[in-house]
């Protein structure tokens, strides 16, 4: 036992003689900032930048139009003024065009949105998509002169998908129709 | 006489303005602007009757090519107003005749009555109070099967 003791003495002193406390210190600072670099890196920011709604990873999508102001994946487009749901803009559609293997509602519900741009209200019409289950990705609530359930012909609650062939809902359009005629 | 020549040309103002937006040979009675028509069926109809009015058939019966044989029944001019989807609309009694009336020659001109006097507010005031609930159905089909013997077509 005398010798492993001794061994270990020995070793120690060895350990103690051939370096300082101010050493160990580095080793130690040296680690902790190299872990905290970590997230610093580039692949980590990637993933963790959300690009604004819950975290969905979708580029921006603009019309480059200075009269269609705004990015079509985010829920403060102007033409989302009314829509409840995920946009199809993030689902593999567009603002105005479902998703593929989607059929468009022909029955929505038709309101108008302020424009930004020119600050005329348009006519826009909310077509569901239909036919494959729900997206996921860029769900978007906004209720302008959306009504209660006992006026459904102006609820954006209800599941739109009438008269397509499938009644699953995928995501929500917002189609241009016009432009709305000024308050009288 | 200045305020007499002053309204004389807001009245033709409003009728210059107005006018260009209906496409037809004439003014559609009964309808006093057709441009806000056009947004009020827009807004309030076409979500579900389609921008055609064809409808669908799960949904919504067709208009187009259709609707106004209503007006050939007995109760059918009441009925095209009582019925919920337009005595319930979010429109006022005036911009709501104004939209039937528009609706019936834009989609059904063939059909309408030569006789036919346009709806007015008043009228629709007075139907609206009694809006059909769920026997609008059974009231239709009713309605529906006295369309068969075609008036027009016998003569």
């Amino acid at each position: 036992m005398s010798g492993l003791d001794k061994f270990s003495e020995k070793m120690t002193r060895r350990v103690a003689r051939a370096t300082s406390r101010r050493s160990l210190l580095t080793l130690i600072g040296g680690a902790l900032t190299g872990a905290a670099v970590i997230p610093v890196l580039p692949v980590s920011r990637a993933q963790a930048q959300g690009h604004g709604h819950g975290g969905d990873p979708v580029a921006p999508q603009t019309t480059g139009n200075p009269q269609d102001p705004g990015d079509q994946t985010q829920c403060d487009y102007w033409r989302y003024c009314a829509i409840d749901g995920f946009l199809c803009s993030c689902c593999g559609g567009t603002a105005s065009s479902c998703p593929p293997g989607t059929e468009m509602s022909p029955i929505t519900w038709i309101g108008t949105c302020l424009n930004p741009a020119d600050n005329r209200s348009y006519i826009v019409s909310y077509n569901d998509c239909c036919g494959k289950s729900s997206c996921g990705r860029c769900l978007c609530n906004r209720n302008e002169r959306d009504r209660p359930m006992v006026r459904p012909q102006a609820n954006n609650d209800i599941n739109w998908c009438l008269g397509t062939s499938s009644a699953i809902y995928n995501c929500s359009t917002a189609v241009i129709l016009g432009v709305a005629l000024e308050q009288q | 006489m200045k305020w007499l020549a002053a309204s004389a040309l807001i009245v033709a103002t409003g009728a210059a303005v107005t006018t260009p937006a209906w496409s037809g040979p004439e003014a559609i009675p009964g309808v006093a602007n057709p441009a806000r028509a056009k947004q009020n069926w827009m807004l309030s109809c076409q979500g579900c009757h389609r921008a055609d009015a064809t409808g669908t058939p799960q949904t919504t019966p067709t208009m187009a090519g259709f609707v106004a044989k209503f007006l050939h029944v007995p109760g059918g001019r009441e009925y095209l107003v009582q019925v919920p989807g337009v005595a319930t609309a979010a429109l006022s009694d005036a911009d709501l005749a104004e939209v039937v009336n528009w609706s019936l020659v834009r989609f059904d001109a063939a059909n309408v009555p030569a006789d036919f006097k346009p709806y007015t507010a008043a009228e629709v005031a007075r139907l609206r109070l009694k809006p059909l609930r769920t026997e609008a159905m059974t009231i239709r089909a009713g309605m529906v099967a006295r369309f068969a013997p075609e008036p027009k077509q016998q003569k």
